[in-house]
């Protein structure tokens, strides 16, 4: 195959994936259930590589699909029919640190936990922190807009990848954003709007992100509750009291139960809901913020409340909470994770509304979420051996999406939309709204060859005006596919 | 009223969102030039628009559409001026932090499309890290929304980031969902005097190296080559008493006079602030890493020309009497991956100079956007960077 060579002339054979099982691992990323086999990935090493991968596929046809460690849980690397995969995770180099102006320098295969192993010994940190932290590399993390446990206090990827070198759809090497850690740039906001794109805009290969100096103290709060009634309450109680903890997260009954099960941390059973919560800063500040945030809990019904003995008893207990996803195998052969926010006041309300439809489908959700933001992870627990029921679970899953519309919220928190959710984009956007964020597509990719069936319910090439859709000529051609 | 020397032909008032979007709709539909004012605060920057025939005024869009304090959200339309927005948030016991320096006038429309800046910047972020939703009126008329209402959201594009700094050439924000923030119990403030601009630095890195958290680090010139830094925090007494007497160590250790600031001193500073930044002739925003920014201050003479420097940030307004075009291309060539705008300066001048500087390399992209969005170029043409 002529297009296979070519791609070995930029990247070498060692980093070109054609055929086998490796090949399969490309099909499909952390969104169950769906496999698409790429006609070729590429592993390119250095930002030339990724450029010339991309001019190459456009003078092929191909559509590429950009990918970093394939954790995303929305299917944004998920392939299209006869597209090139460009995989990003041999690009992981740590480029520059510069403690001085606090910013460092990385490949976009950099993994997201190792830029804080890398500060450590400094004092310093990168402050997104997803619970894939441990395997879900840098540039993902841009492409998603990658939130975490302690965005409640630290914000966002968004707020943190502060300039980016891209490689855009004509295959150019284009820095956007800061590039030298001046606080703005000139002309628009491309950084902006580049993060959390989902590789729709173009490809990344340097990201300058800020990196923060570690608190002079932390203190980790766990307490329990009779139901996730007096839990959502406490959680509305301390946000509106003006207290600003690092995280807040909620676990109901279910989902301890699980990480009980996988980890070795002693939380009890009999219980509705619990929080764990940290409270960092100045050491002074901390322990005020932390009277108050105990305080809280209590006035709202708390049954136990504790803080770790010590270090290793927090890592445990953060353990145990990140991992609560994969934990859910203990409890259940299948489950399907899903993504929603709501306005925090109405946590109590929502998580009723989850029960109820579970309930009425049969089928138990566990919740364990950051409670603080008001991002729900329901884990919809099901049997894939019992015919109907992922279908099931995914229908559930659509009706919590709604209730969150419902409630004013949005149907992804930190996830993305991808492949999984394009659909739902239309109950949450006009369309007016929607071919406004075509506008600022077709502006980085005139002819949608990047990530194309993503994001968007209907795709619509660059030039159409809302309306009846007319496929694209590269569409009829069988290059460009449709979702 | 002129936008960088330009006056209009007309000027419209809409009563609200909707008429507002009509009438852009009919100037799009009847090809003529056209540019949004909220409060009129910044209408010197920018450059000069190549033409311009009505400018739309939003300040009659200024209801409040949702208040959510314990949220800490507040959806307002655009021509809402940040005091009357802060002081619906008072009675609550939050705040807006967009510091702008004549709240009174400065509408939250205009704060989003100039990207608005100060000091409170180093602990709540710059003006895009506090829009968590927004509401446009596009160049063609047509009313589209980005972002949402809740806090954490990645669904769709963040339009609401791609409005900041805008300079309304993309279309007029109409309504903006703000994150807001909780008042503090308690605040203080540390001066430290007779500082070059690398005992500044220092003072800042010391800050970083104690792990303290201060809500601002403003320095001001002493009238000559030196600075007086004021560094405040805000929250629970506890722990501002605990970071004022870190201070205090800090300034010991490096051998500078220290001491808390009067309340009158405070509110003197904060006017010259404010002055400096509305109202001398020549107003240049620099920005760039805090240490080449300390460095280009160090390195360049700097007599007769007033400087309020956010160190810490990376930015700092340098105010003059009178400057020459020789200067700012001066500085624009001397300071390493900044940013040189020129935020105001007399009309006789503006041939002269570039209010922007030279384009980023990412400008085809920005030009490509911008045709996108205004395919007849009518919204505020020709005065965004690179010509835009």
């Amino acid at each position: 195959m002529a297009a296979v060579s070519d791609f070995i002339a930029i990247v070498g054979e060692r980093n070109t994936i054609t055929e086998g099982s490796e090949l399969r691992t490309y099909e499909a990323d952390g969104l169950p259930g769906f496999r698409v086999r790429p006609a070729v990935v590429v592993l390119p090493e250095t930002t030339e590589q990724v450029a010339a991968c991309v001019r190459l596929a456009r003078a092929l046809g191909m559509p590429i699909v950009p990918r970093g460690s394939g954790t995303g849980l929305s299917g944004g690397a998920l392939p299209v029919e006869g597209c090139v995969v460009i995989g990003l995770s041999r690009m992981k180099a740590i480029l520059e640190v510069d403690l001085p102006n606090r910013r460092m320098r990385v490949q976009p295969g950099v993994i997201n936990l190792n830029i804080s192993r890398h500060l450590a010994a400094a004092g310093y940190y990168y402050a997104p922190d997803p619970s894939s932290q441990s395997v879900c590399s840098i540039g993902g993390n841009v492409a998603e807009n990658s939130g975490g446990a302690h965005c409640l206090k630290y914000g966002f990827t968004v707020n943190h990848a502060v300039g980016a070198t891209i490689v855009t759809a004509e295959g150019d090497i284009v820095s956007v954003g800061a590039h030298g850690g001046e606080p703005d740039t000139l002309g628009y906001d491309l950084m902006g709007v580049f993060v959390g794109s989902e590789g729709l805009l173009g490809i990344v290969t340097e990201v300058l992100v800020r990196i923060l100096r570690t608190p002079q103290a932390t203190r980790t709060i766990f307490a329990t509750f009779p139901t996730t009634d007096e839990a959502g309450a406490a959680v509305s109680s301390i946000i509106s009291a003006g207290i600003v903890p690092a995280a807040i997260e909620m676990m109901d009954q279910l989902a301890i139960e699980a990480i009980v099960a996988a980890t070795r941390v002693d939380w009890p059973l009999d219980v509705g809901a619990a929080l764990l919560m940290d409270v960092d800063g100045v050491a002074a500040e901390v322990e005020h913020t932390a009277d108050a945030a105990i305080a809280a809990l209590r006035a709202a019904g708390a049954i136990e409340i504790r803080s770790p003995r010590d270090d290793g008893e927090r890592a445990l207990m953060w353990k145990g909470r990140k991992g609560a996803f994969a934990a859910m195998g203990r409890i259940s052969p299948n489950y399907y994770v899903q993504d929603g926010v709501i306005p925090r006041k109405e946590i109590v309300a929502v998580l009723r509304d989850i029960a109820r439809l579970a309930s009425e489908a049969g089928l138990r959700v566990a919740n364990v979420f950051h409670a603080g933001d008001g991002n729900l992870h329901p884990l919809i627990l099901y049997d894939g051996r019992i015919p109907g029921q992922e279908a099931l679970a995914e229908r559930v899953g659509g009706e919590i999406l709604k209730t969150c519309i419902r409630y004013g919220g949005s149907i992804t928190g930190e996830h993305g939309v991808g492949f999984d959710k394009a659909a739902y984009m239309g109950d949450l956007f006009t369309e007016d709204d929607l071919a406004t964020m075509q506008l600022v597509r077709c502006a980085f990719d005139r002819d949608v060859i990047f990530n194309p069936n993503k994001v968007f319910p209907t795709p619509r090439l660059c030039g159409d005006r809302p309306g009846i859709y007319h496929p694209h000529a590269a569409e009829l051609a069988e290059v460009a596919g449709r979702g | 009223m002129t936008i960088a020397g330009v006056e209009p032909r007309n000027v419209a008032t809409p009563a609200d969102v909707g008429e507002l979007a009509a009438a852009v709709r009919d100037l799009y539909a009847d090809g003529k030039p056209f540019a949004f004012v909220g409060g009129g605060t910044e209408l010197e920057l920018g450059n000069a628009p190549r033409t311009l025939d009505t400018v739309v005024v939003t300040t009659a869009c200024n209801r409040v559409i949702d208040y959510a304090p314990e949220d800490q959200t507040i959806t307002v339309e655009a021509g809402m001026t940040v005091a009357a927005v802060c002081a619906v948030l008072a009675e609550h016991h939050q705040f807006l932090a967009f510091d702008v320096p004549d709240p009174d006038r400065t509408t939250i429309g205009g704060a989003i499309a100039t990207n608005a800046y100060g000091r409170r910047r180093l602990r709540f972020g710059p003006i895009k890290d506090n829009i968590v939703g927004i509401a446009i009126v596009r160049p063609d008329g047509v009313v589209a929304h980005g972002g949402g209402k809740v806090v954490k959201n990645v669904a769709g594009f963040d339009i609401p980031k791609l409005m900041v700094g805008a300079l309304g050439t993309l279309g007029a924000v109409v309504s903006a969902t703000l994150r807001v923030h909780p008042r503090s119990e308690h605040g203080a403030a540390v001066a430290l005097r007779n500082l070059t601009a690398a005992g500044v630095l220092r003072v800042c890195a010391d800050i970083v190296e104690a792990a303290l958290v201060p809500t601002s680090i403003v320095a001001f010139d002493d009238g000559g080559e030196r600075y007086d830094c004021v560094v405040a925090f805000d929250g629970f007494r506890g722990g501002v008493d605990e970071q004022v007497r870190s201070m205090t160590g800090i300034a010991e250790r490096l051998r500078c006079d220290a001491s808390q600031p009067s309340p009158a001193e405070l509110e003197l500073l904060e006017a010259r602030e404010r002055s400096a930044r509305c109202e001398a002739p020549w107003r240049v925003h620099l920005g760039a890493a805090p240490t080449k920014l300390a460095e280009f201050l160090a390195r360049n003479d700097m007599a007769g020309i007033g400087r309020i420097y956010y160190p810490a940030i990376g930015s700092a307004i340098l105010t003059a009497n009178a400057l020459s075009a020789a200067t700012i291309e001066r500085w624009r060539s001397d300071l390493d991956a900044g940013t040189v705008v020129v935020n105001a300066m007399p009309l006789a001048a503006r041939g002269a100079i570039d209010a922007w500087g030279a384009p980023p390399p990412s400008w085809p992209i920005m030009r490509q956007l911008k045709a996108n969005f205004d395919p007849k170029g009518l919204c505020n043409p020709g005065r965004f960077v690179g010509g835009i």
